[in-house]
């Protein structure tokens, strides 16, 4: 009864999602009916086996290998939440539900009771106690069974937001994402299931901060400078990040970003641009490559003897919106700089710069400089120049 | 000279005393020309243990104790020994200490001699006896008499006696002579054996209270073949019961080893020969002495073989005395002499007092220093009642008797000690409910000091002791190691059984649309699971038996 409403994006995704865990799990039943130790076999999802792809300029899951065997004492627990959890969501799928991480957290989340017959007590012990660990087996199962969370109907809060000049379908709904009024399109959690039908745009500007997106849409930014607007509200989600992609591969647009003039900001764009060390496994469908990093750079507020680059920002300015580096901006720009991914020469210049001034800046500055600075000569400036990092 | 019968159980103290006393005895006889040995004896109490009311009655309770084993267990009998101590009404400081024990008896004829005079019988042949200070139960007496006033009363029925006979004596101490106060005889239709002596003492019970407690549980876990049952002033009667027949082997009598020999004793022995010549003597009065051996040490001595002994200079008994520990050849001291626990009997002792989860105990093999020959045993007890301390429990013990003082100071001490004995490598982590019983049986116990609480640092001893420490230890650590193991198995056994209902319930549902059901996987994964573990159907139900899960959801 409900299935009618249900669009066939969707159901087709559920077919083919319990079809997969059928064939998977049947492997673990095999290994049990022939008397064996039955095992998962996992990437490791560890900083020692994140692989930085030159070629790709992507972080990918390295080759080291975990075996998770249900008769073995220490990873006992392990395999049973990862098989729970697989119950779940298959379950889920089954029903045409869309459970959230939380939803399948608490769906797991029981008592197992048992009597120890050598001391006669009883003991409760929790499948699992808090949500870290049911999410870690959510990650298992994606990488056991090569199917994102997405792909598994799994939900999560929206967080990404995006206007421009662009139709799209979502379920049975054609949505034109120029006619949003003041508001914007949340970007759903199942990008995929998105189809794009047409778009007159010449690039795609990211902003780390809501508050901006916001003020650059409301004085018609997207549409004077025909972009596609979008905003991560921080780190992005995973949803934001495919969006992106899905843009910038399927439609061959360039990728701005633009976040804070800090380590926190440099990061934020290295995970739209190479993925993140936890979720690596994903990055060959969730990171965007070819994004660029078009400031606030440290060249941009100090300007740079070396290339005779000139300062956006007069010595006035930088006294009002510099902002002292932290102990742990610090530590972190230090961090960066052993990424692979940071080393370039135009980060190093970045990186260096920083650890010389110790000084930051929010995208705030800019807009306090003026709105009109930052939408009519900073970005389309850079742009034009090619004033950016990759 | 013919070899003389062993006398009633009552002068074997003595005959330790010989053995080890013999110096002490002698050098009274020399320095103190004008005094019996009674009278040294009392002026010397302090040595013999009785320097406080506390520690006499303690020192008391244990001489008369051992006298009761020694006429028991050495002579084939089971002990049943019964020990009271009564707070007489007319003064709370007057304690009447009585023993009673099954013996052998007392031959009434001896009984003035072995209560009444101090020195009685003296013979020089060894064998490990309990008597400490060989004279004790004598001392008791004559503490009880010099303090009280009272007499010591005895009743006593040899073997197989038609009477019992009853005396009160006391000892003339400036002649040291026993005065007999009364005697008498009664009919022993039930044929009766053994002695009960009754001493009436100063002591101070609240203060040796937990000596004598002690004392009583040590002795308890070193004669497991008793039954022991004890009254103490307040009227608490703790028993303890029989937990095994059998008797540590019986210690024969043997003649001195020609290394152990000093001067003093040499002149004892010569004292006592009926030899004429030297050559004579050697084979009469040592162990191991042949003909052969005698000829070849008088060589290597360079003294001649018609010489009288009696006739020895000073200069040439000193001499006879070193040559004799230095001659090589003599053959290695006779363990006959001695009477080790055995294993059995440490094990029952250890078991039924301290009721550990696991004992082991180790008699090693005979051994020698200077001419002596001791041998060595260890037993641990570990786990169950045993409290659990930052250091192992030790109870030591030397010719049976246990060892309470100066524990530090001794030699066992030194072997157990953590700082100084691997305990971790036998899977022994601190603090640990153990406890270590050390025995050490010889003809001559190498004492520290007079007090005889504590044993010396010999380096034969101390190596066998960890020896045997090692050896006992090693027993133990298989053991640890086989629960461990076992612990292991069973947690590991609990954790799958734990998880196997939600795997079963997992696979059942992903797979149910291919028939899978979760009753047939959760039967394959007990298979799985006992292949994995390596157990046997036994095994694995025994493991499981009892275990219990269910999930709540």
């Amino acid at each position: 009864m409900v299935a009618e409403y249900i669009d066939a994006a969707d159901r087709e995704a559920r077919r083919r999602a319990l079809s997969v865990f059928r064939e998977r799990f049947k492997e673990i039943y095999k290994q049990i009916k022939m008397g064996e130790n039955p095992f998962l076999m996992l990437p490791k999802r560890t900083l020692s086996n994140t692989i930085y792809d030159e070629k790709r300029k992507l972080l990918l899951l390295g080759p080291e290998k975990l075996k998770r065997s249900f008769f073995d004492l220490h990873e006992s627990k392990k395999f049973m939440q990862t098989l729970l959890m697989a119950r779940i969501i298959y379950e889920a799928l089954e029903r045409d539900e869309y459970p959230t991480i939380r939803d399948l957290y608490y769906r797991g989340k029981h008592t197992i009771l048992y009597r120890d017959p050598s001391t006669g007590r009883r003991y409760e012990e929790n499948t699992w106690d808090e949500q870290r660990e049911s999410d870690a087996v959510i990650r298992d199962i994606e990488v056991f069974t090569g199917l994102l969370r997405e792909e598994m109907l799994i939900l999560s809060k929206e967080k990404g937001k995006v206007v421009g000049n662009m139709r799209i379908r979502s379920g049975n709904d054609i949505i034109d994402l120029s006619r949003m009024g003041h508001g914007a399109y949340a970007i759903e959690p199942t990008p995929d299931l998105i189809e794009f039908i047409d778009v007159d745009a010449e690039f795609v500007l990211v902003v780390e901060k809501d508050a901006v997106f916001q003020q650059l849409h409301r004085i018609g930014f997207w549409r004077k400078h025909k972009a596609i607007l979008i905003t991560s509200a921080g780190q992005p989600d995973r949803a934001t990040r495919r969006f992106l992609r899905r843009l910038n591969e399927e439609l061959k647009l360039p990728v701005y970003i633009l976040t804070d003039a800090d380590p926190y900001g440099w990061y934020i764009y290295s995970v739209f641009r190479i993925g993140s060390i936890t979720l690596s496994y994903e990055s060959e469908r969730l990171a965007t490559p070819e994004a660029r990093f078009i400031g606030v750079s440290m060249t941009d507020i100090f300007g740079d003897k070396k290339t005779g680059k000139k300062p956006y920002l007069t010595e006035q300015e930088r006294r009002n919106y510099i902002i002292k580096a932290k102990d742990a901006d610090i530590k972190r720009a230090y961090e960066l700089m052993n990424y692979r991914w940071f080393q370039t020469e135009k980060w190093k210049r970045e990186i260096e710069i920083f650890l010389d001034k110790k000084s930051k800046l929010e995208i705030e500055a800019l807009t306090s400089k003026g709105l009109r600075f930052l939408a009519d000569k900073y970005l389309p400036e850079k742009i034009e120049t090619g004033d950016w990092i990759s | 000279m013919p070899r003389r019968k062993r006398r009633a159980s009552r002068t074997r103290s003595t005959a330790t005393t010989a053995s080890r006393g013999s110096v002490e005895v002698s050098e009274a006889d020399v320095s103190f020309r004008s005094m019996t040995p009674s009278q040294f004896f009392y002026e010397y109490r302090e040595v013999a243990g009785f320097g406080s009311p506390s520690r006499a009655l303690y020192q008391t309770v244990r001489e008369l104790v051992e006298n009761a084993l020694d006429a028991t267990d050495v002579h084939g009998i089971l002990p049943d020994i019964y020990v009271a101590i009564e707070r007489l009404p007319e003064n709370p400081n007057y304690y009447r200490v009585t023993v009673e024990d099954n013996g052998i008896g007392i031959d009434p004829k001896h009984v003035p001699y072995a209560f009444g005079q101090v020195l009685y019988s003296s013979k020089y042949r060894l064998r490990q006896a309990r008597g400490r200070f060989g004279l004790g139960a004598k001392m008791a007496i004559l503490y009880g008499q010099i303090k009280t006033g009272r007499p010591v009363e005895v009743y006593t029925s040899p073997l197989r006696s038609r009477k019992v006979y009853f005396f009160k004596i006391m000892i003339d101490i400036e002649k040291n002579q026993p005065i007999v106060l009364a005697r008498g005889e009664f009919p022993n239709p039930s044929r009766w054996h053994g002695t009960r002596v009754s001493v009436v003492i100063e002591g101070d019970w609240p203060r040796a209270r937990h000596r004598v407690y002690m004392y009583m549980q040590r002795t308890a876990i070193a004669a497991p073949y008793a039954n022991i049952t004890f009254i103490d002033p307040d009227g608490n009667i703790t028993v303890y019961s029989r937990k095994i027949r059998k008797l540590p082997p019986k210690p024969k009598e043997v003649k001195p080893h020609p290394h152990g020999v000093d001067i003093e004793l040499l002149k004892q022995l010569i004292k006592k020969s009926g030899a004429s010549t030297l050559f004579e003597f050697l084979i009469e009065a040592f162990q191991g002495v042949g003909k052969k051996t005698a000829k070849s040490f008088l060589e290597f001595a360079g003294l001649e073989e018609n010489l009288d002994p009696h006739k020895l200079s000073d200069k040439q008994l000193e001499h006879l005395a070193r040559k004799l520990r230095e001659f090589p050849k003599f053959r290695s001291p006779s363990a006959d002499a001695l009477s080790p626990f055995g294993p059995d009997i440490i094990e029952a002792g250890l078991r039924a007092i301290l009721k550990p989860e696991f004992v082991v105990a180790v008699t090693r093999r005979p051994r020698a220093y200077e001419g002596h020959p001791f041998i060595v045993e260890v037993g641990i007890a570990y786990g169950g009642e045993i409290p659990v301390s930052n250091e192992p429990m030790l109870l030591r013990y030397a010719n049976k008797i246990p060892l309470l003082y100066d524990e530090k100071a001794d030699v066992a001490w030194k072997v157990v000690d953590p700082n100084n004995f691997d305990w971790k490598s036998y899977l022994v982590n601190f603090p640990a409910p153990i406890a270590v019983l050390t025995h050490i049986a010889s003809t001559k116990v190498p004492y520290k000091g007079v007090g005889k609480e504590s044993v010396a640092d010999v380096p034969e001893i101390e190596q066998e002791l960890r020896n045997a420490l090692r050896e006992a230890v090693r027993r133990l650590r298989d053991y640890l190691l086989k629960k461990l193991r076992e612990e292991e198995a069973r947690k590991r056994i609990a954790t799958f059984m734990k998880y196997t209902p939600e795997v079963a319930k997992s696979l059942a549902t992903i797979l149910g649309p291919m028939g899978v059901k979760e009753e047939e996987v959760r039967e394959m994964l007990l298979v799985a699971m006992k292949r994995r573990l390596g157990l046997s159907e036994d095994e694995f139900s025994k493991l499981v038996e009892g275990l219990e899960v269910s999930i709540e959801e």
